[in-house]
């Protein structure tokens, strides 16, 4: 981890100063920017394949229990091997990504057994498993990291404070011994109350304790005044680091399983067939998926993070039917939804109105008294804006959106209408009924249309140049029979009844 | 009425009383023998939380029987933004919070209902879109009014897992009063309900509008949604309101008796685990509730009758004992049959060759029975083993002919059950007409 940190900074070092590194991570957006985004690209990116197979839903139960692997992991470590492990730690991701799979196994088990259906083995096997994590969250664990708030809504707003320093010159690592000059040695008296002497009594027995020995890092050294010259630090936040492991690693998964993962999904008998084995790489799936849940946990909890999972591969299937279009408008929907949502939680909603003047304004109206100064949790604001982006997909989406379907159908009625006249007309014109047929005063009634329904289509048809009026009946131009004929060609040559 | 019931149905009538029975007698047990002190606070919440627990098992069937599991969850979760939304408009009431997180649920029901309709998005994406996006709007709402300055926000979070101390006289009253119109409406249209939730279709198909229904249906879960939400919190109250229905579902087929049932199982759920939390305020009371749910749930799906696992594993057991001994009589009567008299000694290999696993398994279950004897390495059968033997050997045989000619000699036609004695299935006549077939195609 710490190596990887190494490489990266000396990546960048050449496109940037230590200065600039270090004022850019310092500033929480830019850092909670970066963690949110990367989880919104892993989460996008795995989530549109569990949508397309049907499983989002799944994410659901992941994400849940993955709470369940973590607390069980830390809980062990701390109780059985005396270890401090936090949260980044690589044995509480690997114990909640085999609990993430461990669920999806209990509940394809349960559901095997017949005798309870899929949605309700789901329903009911993800709650215990999160209720379980909670109790013991609350019975024993004493640490910041894991209260109950924290399983909520992440800590991304303080990721830029735990930072690892990594140092670039003037690198002096200080180890002080209690025989160092510089050591500070307390005298403590150990018998003093238990004897209920003083100090100076003459029985007193004392033993000399270091109160500044050990190790310290070059930027400890430097803070607790150990050496002269200021190191050169590089402060790089932790989260960043594990985050963007992961995401590489489901970038590597579905690139070079992007076939194998687009045959399962839409075929997965085929795949089968062909020798794929849909089912293992269903469960490499659950267990990126899983790989992906841990990593979110600090940063946004363990229930928004399926916001990450569902919401951007739905906005994107109503943007395109393409599979890579769609992996790539996802990633994008949910990084920008991690950018604008910082923004959301500190009051400003795109740059385009800010929250407090709306609150302003519902306390000028309705006197409610409210706090104007809006400041919030940045996991939810970043949900919230990946949920706005979607119901934008949603309404204006060029395919599938409300608006272009209302459009269509509008469209497709008009012409139905236009065609109905048309071939009313040509069916009758030059008849024995012509005169009854085609008066264009009771034209309306053969369609059981209005009366100004059938005039406002009449007079379209006729300044498009379809039909005439010649003595109060219609009849069909030149241009309006041609345009049957065609329609009849290209239509219903194709809805021949099969005698 | 008892009369008219079938014996099974009665057999599920005398558990729902026996465990009534039980849970009243709970009480007096734990005050006089564990002396458990139900002071004030200890009897309110127990009072309430059983009363929740029978609301939510109830409603709680249709949600499971109509494989709208999942939906719970959604709904329970999208009710948060609406608890805020109410104390920022009308401060710490609990029916004006109650009423919020309601509307606001609802709203996500309304609006799954329409991505699912406007969209080719399933019903579950949609269902995880609203549980995510109301969720945050929760969290979002509470992390602001946490930011007031002043203290009367200050427990507005047990609503997210709930806290049973918090309840008191007002609320149980609230909630037995709503619990009771919400039972009302489910009486007057228990015809409806039942329909909608077994065959929409047909429903839709004789008149009914099963939107409305559904709809009013959809509503009177989110009722329940929203009472609990206090005792269990959003997260777990799709638990408090499934797992009654889920066990009782797996005690009978009938939906009367399963909503009983369920009822029993909320009560008991519900009160046990307002009780424990309340007694050790480290443990907050929806995940405990869920616990005592999930037990319940285990020992259902575990024993049952006729469905549990432990049942149908013993009977899977027997069947394949069964199944070992008939395979090896058989082999012993073909092989003996074959060399001239029943009395042959069968050697041990040739059984385990021609039956492989099954031969070892089969001779114990013979040996048991009394039908073969062991001779050194050899087994022979004994005379009853040989009686039934080819008293099933001729069964076999008669089967065989009834299934060639039963057309041509016109028989009745039975289902083809080979382990039932074809004897007792036909006619005398009948059976005379197979034997005589039988005799004319052996020789």
């Amino acid at each position: 981890m710490f190596q990887l940190e190494e490489i990266l900074i000396n990546f960048l070092l050449n496109f940037f100063t230590r200065v600039e590194i270090n004022a850019f991570l310092r500033d929480p957006q830019n850092t909670a920017t970066i963690i949110g985004s990367l989880i919104a690209i892993s989460g996008a990116l795995l989530g549109t394949f569990l949508l397309l197979r049907g499983m989002s839903l799944t994410s659901d139960a992941i994400s849940h229990t993955v709470l369940l692997g973590i607390v069980v992991a830390f809980l062990v470590l701390t109780s059985l091997f005396n270890q401090e492990p936090d949260l980044s730690s690589p044995w509480l991701i690997i114990g909640a990504a085999l609990a993430g799979v461990a669920t999806v196994v209990l509940t394809e088990a349960i559901y095997r057994s017949g005798l309870v259906k899929q949605d309700a083995a789901l329903g009911l096997a993800f709650p215990l498993l999160f209720a379980v994590a909670i109790i013991l969250v609350s019975r024993y664990v004493q640490d910041v990291h894991m209260d109950e708030d924290a399983v909520m809504v992440g800590e991304i707003g303080i990721a830029w404070a735990d930072t690892n320093s990594h140092c670039l010159a003037n690198c002096e690592t200080v180890t002080i011994t209690p025989d160092d000059p510089r050591a500070e040695i307390s005298r403590q008296c150990t018998n003093c109350r238990e004897l209920a002497i003083s100090p100076r009594d003459e029985a007193a027995v004392f033993t000399e304790r270091c109160t500044n020995c050990g190790e310290y890092t070059p930027g400890q050294a430097w803070q607790a005044g150990l050496v002269e010259n200021e190191p050169v630090l590089v402060f790089w936040p932790k989260s960043i680091t594990v985050m963007l492991l992961i995401t590489i690693l489901t970038l590597l998964f579905v690139t070079l399983f992007f076939k194998e993962l687009k045959l399962t999904t839409f075929d997965p008998a085929l795949a089968a067939a062909l020798g794929f084995r849909p089912a293992v790489l269903n469960y490499a799936l659950m267990v990126t998926v899983s790989l992906v849940a841990v990593g979110a946990f600090e940063a946004v909890g363990s229930i928004l993070v399926i916001a990450f999972f569902i919401i951007p591969p739905a906005a994107a299937y109503l943007l395109t039917d393409n599979l890579s279009r769609m992996l790539i408008f996802s990633s994008l929907i949910g990084a920008a939804g991690a950018y604008f949502g910082y923004d959301l939680a500190r009051g400003s909603f795109l740059g385009l109105f800010r929250v407090d003047s709306i609150l302003a304004g519902l306390n000028r109206l309705f006197n409610l008294g409210l706090l104007e100064k809006w400041n919030s949790s940045i996991s939810a604001s970043m949900v919230l804006m990946i949920f706005f982006f979607f119901f934008v997909c949603w309404i204006f989406s060029p395919k599938y959106g409300l608006v272009s379907t209302m459009l269509r159908r509008w469209n497709q009625q008009q012409r139905f209408d236009d065609q109905v006249v048309l071939a009313h007309i040509h069916n009758h014109e030059g008849t024995a009924v012509e005169n009854e047929e085609l008066a264009v005063d009771t034209l309306y009634s053969h369609f059981r249309w209005s009366p100004r329904k059938t005039k406002r289509i009449l007079s379209k048809l006729q300044t498009r140049n379809f039909v005439h009026i010649k003595a109060d009946t219609v009849h069909l131009t030149a241009k309006g029979r041609n345009r049957v004929w065609t329609f009849r060609e290209t239509q219903l040559a194709r809805e021949t009844v099969i005698p | 009425m008892l009369a008219r019931l079938f014996p099974e149905d009665r057999r599920v009538w005398l558990l729902i009383g026996g465990i009534t029975l039980t849970t009243l007698l709970f009480f007096p047990f734990s005050y006089f023998v564990m002396g458990v002190r139900y002071d004030y606070t200890l009897r309110t919440v127990a009072i309430g939380g059983s009363l929740l627990g029978i609301v939510s098992g109830v409603l709680g069937c249709f949600a499971v029987l109509r494989q709208q599991s999942l939906m719970g969850d959604a709904l329970s979760h999208a009710a948060l933004p609406g608890v805020g939304i109410a104390f920022l408009i009308a401060g710490r009431e609990l029916g004006f919070l109650l009423i919020g997180a309601g509307v606001a649920s609802w709203l996500g029901v309304l609006f799954i209902g329409m991505i699912t309709n406007t969209t080719r998005i399933k019903q579950d994406t949609a269902m995880g879109i609203v549980l995510a996006a109301w969720f945050a709007a929760g969290i979002a709402l509470l992390a602001y009014i946490q930011a007031r300055p002043d203290a009367s926000q200050a427990g507005l979070d047990t609503f997210i897992f709930g806290q049973a101390a918090a309840i008191v006289e007002r609320d149980v009253r609230l909630i037995a009063i709503v619990g009771l119109v919400t039972f009302v409406v489910l009486a007057l249209f228990w015809k409806e309900f039942k329909l909608i939730t077994f065959d929409a279709e047909f429903a839709g198909a004789n008149g009914f509008r099963v939107n409305i229904f559904s709809m009013m249906l959809s509503t009177l879960i989110v009722v329940a949604i929203v009472l609990g939400l206090q005792l269990a919190g959003v997260i777990l109250m799709v638990g408090m309101l499934i797992a009654p229905g889920i066990a009782a579902r797996q005690w009978t087929n009938k939906l009367t008796q399963m909503v009983f049932l369920a009822a029993i199982f909320g009560a008991f759920a519900g009160g046990t685990g307002a009780i424990i939390s309340a007694v050790d305020t480290d443990v907050p009371t929806g995940p405990m509730i869920i616990v005592v749910a999930f037990l319940l749930v285990v020992i259902s799906i575990g024993f049952a009758p006729e469905r549990g696992l432990v049942w149908a594993l013993l009977r899977r057991r027997g069947d394949r004992h069964r199944f070992a001994a008939q395979t090896v009589l058989n082999d012993l009567f073909h092989y003996a049959y074959d060399h001239g008299s029943l009395e042959t000694a069968v050697p041990h290999s040739f059984l385990t060759g021609v039956s492989g696993n099954v031969a070892e398994l089969g001779l114990q279950q013979l040996l048991n029975q009394g039908y073969v004897q062991k001779r050194g390495d050899h087994w022979q059968l004994t005379p009853t083993g040989a009686e039934v033997a080819s008293h099933q050997f001729q069964n076999a045989l008669l089967w065989d002919v009834y299934r060639q000619y039963n057309e041509l000699l016109n028989l009745p036609l039975i289902a083809e059950d080979r382990r039932q004695d074809i004897r007792t299935l036909l006619p005398e006549t009948a059976v005379q007409k197979l034997e005589e077939k039988l005799e004319e195609s052996v020789n």
